[in-house]
């Protein structure tokens, strides 16, 4: 193979020095130094904006860095664009799929490429590295009928298609199973072991980077904080440095997904919040036989759903995900009208799809999907806070810019939103923080009912940690809280009782104690408990 | 960016477009035979240096900002409202019934005559209203087809005096005109300096501050623009698009029906003098959407951009007058015209590709 056998193994694949970029005022990067050896795969652990994905968009030529060098096999290099780092053999699978669905597998392979099309070379070649690989896949199926992580394994397949010896893979089990996840894995493990590459993992999962790699690189806030073997490293000490700090056991194991499920479960009720937590007898919420149905073909979103939530309560909802969870959650933020049944909170009946009826009836919800619904970017963090209660703010309909920014930042302060200001634009934060700007406001609200639709996605340990806490004190304060998650473990640790969905209707409902992983895998799959 | 660099940047940006189409047009003028030093002085001259002709451009800078004032309220709401050349004719139409068929003498009457025009702008962009809100139908189809509509129906109510149509001893040769508005109904033109133009420019302007107000401070505002940022997250706060879409819409069509009331009854010579004619709106609506447009759809940057147009639009009257053909006077007063709009669309772009990238840079 081109590019990767030949050079002297002592000499790294990839050395970066000093490397330095800023974004206005906020250091993405600060004096990052990172070495590559061929044969080995590297992990770069690091909370959400620790600066993992700058780094690499550095080495592939997306972002220029202000500062430091770039060695590739000894010889310094300056990566202007994509193009130049392919060229050096450095190839990248992003977090983010870029694939045209309309377009079959080996076609999207050879997007991209240039001069006259071979197909039945690119055909030829797809099953040559899926073979290879052992990425089984179908080089004629349509892409956008595929699982995620099928689409990622054409993803890979581009990326291999290019030949590079320097390979990263950006967050690559965001979106994969536990199997898949394994999979890939061994793929890895593969591609560096046979074929002396080298590899880079980028992560926040503490187990995927202990299991699958050789050495670890963790950063935090910009800057390395600590490197070492693999063999030298175990998930405690590693969270430590990654966080800055210790994080609790409970939502450290949510967060990295360590397996221990049932051991997990266990510690539920010692914690002893579940004893403080007086749930009522009278439901606050009751969905009672509640049908959606879709706008093309009349499907049914939602089957026949019925559900009641007491105030201090947990529940959670699990179920594979485009089980009806989305609907649900849509139904509960006003968002889409019933076809049939009835949502009622404290015992008076809510106009479902009218605006805000939701809202004024006591139900927050955390979307799913924040820029959805759940926020506005191109507007302000105050008035992003402010959005579905701007009278209290007001008078006679004008609002108080006193009042406002006043209003905004004692919320800032009490959820620690890390802004610029109540006028910085909500497109200027990251993630983590869009999401505290949802829970602050519809925490703020002082909702009966509160309903988190996968609110920890996407989140780091420390957020995950965070929004626990807080869904856990919300159910204290007396809210019901509706939890529709696809992390079981998540599910598993909070909740008081757990429903599953499957194709819209609710399969199964599990007292805390009942619910363990192999129940609740039955039910998700739509057999019968 | 500091708020002195992007200033610095504004004026980079319109100087460089301006001198390019200037450069342009110096080169097209000089093909065709003309000289471009003259066009320019001409320009300048129309518009502002001239005796009486500051004056003159205010006073059609003042129908332009009220008509880019309801774009911008229905652009804030999401909504592309392109139909104001008919809602301003609508308003003039409605204006003119009212003077003549229903109000009597007195000021009074004229206050009543701009409110009549604004009901009747609203009235026109509700129907494209009642066909997105009820029916889905896009708005930016209905009200630009609207506007031809329009053309057709006041050009028939032109036709029967019961209508618009003015009576046979006050119209000569069968014209379809409607009545000349009488004296003491007129907008009145103060003098100032040799200048002459209609109160409706203060009008304009406090309009403009307070559509600012409105939109920067009110709740209702403030729901408005989280309905044209996100519908759903403002459906989910109780922002219904159809309440707050088919307002916006209506009081997008009720300024550029003011704006058409305020032309008939404060024009002069500029716009029918104090008639209501065929082509009576004579691209106003038109030139006010794209007043909005480099106003990048903001009620106080209007005012300027208003004024400007204006400029354009007198300064070309004078341009007529160098002997260069009015068709290369057209030419340059396109290319102008598009020099203006480049600035805006190029810091769009831009800032939509930082905003893009700065959301990216962030995992």
């Amino acid at each position: 193979m081109t590019g990767t056998g030949g050079s002297d193994p002592s000499v790294p694949a990839v050395q970066l020095t000093g490397i330095t970029k800023r974004f206005g005022g906020i250091v993405a990067c600060d004096q990052v130094d990172l070495t590559l050896y061929r044969g080995l795969v590297h992990g770069i652990l690091g909370e959400n904006g620790a600066g993992k994905s700058t780094l690499m968009k550095v080495l592939i030529g997306l972002v220029l860095p202000d500062e430091g060098s770039i060695l590739i096999d000894g010889q310094p290099r300056t990566i202007h664009d994509p193009l130049a780092a392919a060229a050096l053999g450095i190839g990248m699978v992003h977090q983010h799929f870029s694939l045209v669905d309309q377009l079959s597998v080996w076609e999207n392979v050879a997007l991209g490429e240039a001069g006259k099309l071979d197909s039945s070379g690119v055909r030829r070649r797809v099953a040559a590295i899926s073979e290879q690989y052992g990425l089984d896949i179908d080089p004629e199926a349509q892409v956008g009928t595929l699982t995620a992580g099928l689409r990622q394994r054409v993803e890979i397949i581009k990326c291999l298609r290019r030949d590079p010896h320097i390979l990263v893979f950006d967050e690559p089990t965001s979106v994969l199973t536990p199997e898949e996840s394994e999979q890939l894995f061994s793929t890895l493990r593969e591609v560096v072991a046979a074929e002396n590459r080298a590899v880079v993992l980028v992560s926040h999962k503490l187990d995927e980077v202990l299991h699958a790699t050789d050495e670890i690189t963790i950063m935090r806030q910009g800057r390395v904080v600590d490197r070492r073997p693999t063999t030298d490293a175990d998930a405690r000490s590693l969270a430590r440095a990654m966080v800055g700090r210790e994080v609790s056991l409970r939502s450290e194991r949510a967060a990295f997904g360590l397996t221990e499920i049932e051991e997990a479960a266990d510690v539920g009720p010692e914690d002893g919040q579940a004893a403080e937590t007086v749930i009522s007898d009278e439901p606050v919420l009751r969905i009672e036989g509640v049908t959606v149905r879709g706008r093309r073909g009349g499907a049914r979103l939602l089957d026949d759903i019925s559900l009641d939530l007491r105030a201090g309560e947990i529940v959670g909802v699990a179920g594979v995900e485009g089980n009806g969870q989305r609907t649900l959650g849509d139904l509960l933020s006003s968002l889409v009208p019933l076809d049939s049944g009835q949502v009622v909170v404290n015992d008076s009946v809510v106009r479902t799809g009218a605006p805000g009826a939701m809202a004024k009836a006591g139900i927050g919800v955390i979307p799913e999907d924040r820029h959805d619904s759940g926020v506005v970017l191109d507007m302000t963090v105050a008035e992003n806070l402010l959005m579905v209660d701007p009278h209290r703010v007001a008078r006679h309909g004008v609002m108080d810019k006193g009042q406002v920014t006043e209003a905004a930042q004692q919320m800032i302060e009490e959820f620690d939103i890390g802004c610029s200001g109540p006028d910085a634009p909500l497109w200027s934060l990251s993630g983590g923080n869009q999401q505290r700007v949802v829970l602050a406001r519809e925490l703020a609200a002082d909702p009966d009912v509160l309903v988190a639709a996968q609110p920890t996605r996407g989140l780091d340990v420390g957020a995950i940690e965070y929004m626990t806490d807080r869904l856990r004190q919300t159910a204290v304060d007396g809210v019901a809280v509706l939890l529709i998650s696809s992390e079981l473990e998540e599910i598993l640790e909070l909740s008081d009782r757990i429903v599953v969905m499957s194709r819209g209707r609710i399969v199964g409902e599990l007292s805390h104690d009942d619910a363990n992983l192999e129940t609740l895998g039955l039910l998700m799959g739509g057999s019968e408990a | 960016m500091t708020r002195g660099a992007r200033a610095a940047e504004w004026v980079v940006l319109y100087a460089l477009s301006i001198v390019v189409a200037l450069a342009i047009s110096s080169v097209i003028v000089k093909a065709t035979g003309g000289d471009w030093w003259p066009v320019v002085e001409a320009l300048v001259d129309g518009s502002i240096k001239a005796p009486g002709r500051w004056g003159e451009t205010l006073g059609i800078a003042a129908p332009l900002l009220l008509v880019a004032l309801g774009t911008v309220i229905s652009a804030k709401a999401g909504l592309i409202n392109i139909g104001q050349e008919g809602q301003l004719l609508m308003g003039a139409a409605f204006a003119v019934f009212f003077s003549f068929r229903i109000g009597g003498p007195g000021p009074l009457n004229v206050v009543l005559l701009l409110l009549f025009g604004a009901l009747g702008g609203a009235v026109w962009a509700s129907v494209a209203g009642l066909l997105r809100f009820w029916r889905g139908v896009p708005e930016v189809l209905s009200t630009l087809l609207l506007v031809f509509v329009a053309v057709q129906a006041v050009g028939y109510g032109l036709k029967w005096q019961w209508l618009l149509l003015a009576d046979e001893a006050s119209r000569g040769n069968r014209n379809l005109v409607s009545e000349q508005l009488a004296k003491d109904n007129r907008i009145p033109r103060p003098d100032i300096f040799g200048n002459e133009f209609p109160i409706t420019v203060y009008v304009a302007l406090a309009l403009a501050l307070a559509v600012a107000y409105v939109l920067a401070r009110t709740v209702w505002g403030f729901r408005l623009r989280m309905l044209g940022h996100n519908p759903r997250a403002a459906q989910r706060s109780g922002v219904s698009s159809t309440v707050y879409g088919a307002t916006a819409l209506a009081i997008g069509g009720a300024f550029a029906g003011l704006a058409g009331a305020a032309m008939f009854a404060g024009g002069g010579f500029s716009f029918g003098n104090y008639r209501l004619v065929p082509g009576f709106s004579d691209f106003i609506g038109w030139t006010g959407l794209l007043v909005a447009l480099m106003a990048r759809e903001r009620a106080l940057p209007a005012v300027v951009a208003a004024f400007v147009f204006a400029m354009l639009r007198t300064g070309a009257g004078f341009v007529n007058s160098t002997g260069v053909e009015s068709r290369i006077t057209d030419v340059v007063q396109g290319l102008l015209v598009l020099a203006l709009l480049v600035p805006p669309a190029v810091v769009f772009l831009r800032d939509r590709r930082r905003a893009r990238a700065a959301a990216t840079e962030r995992v």
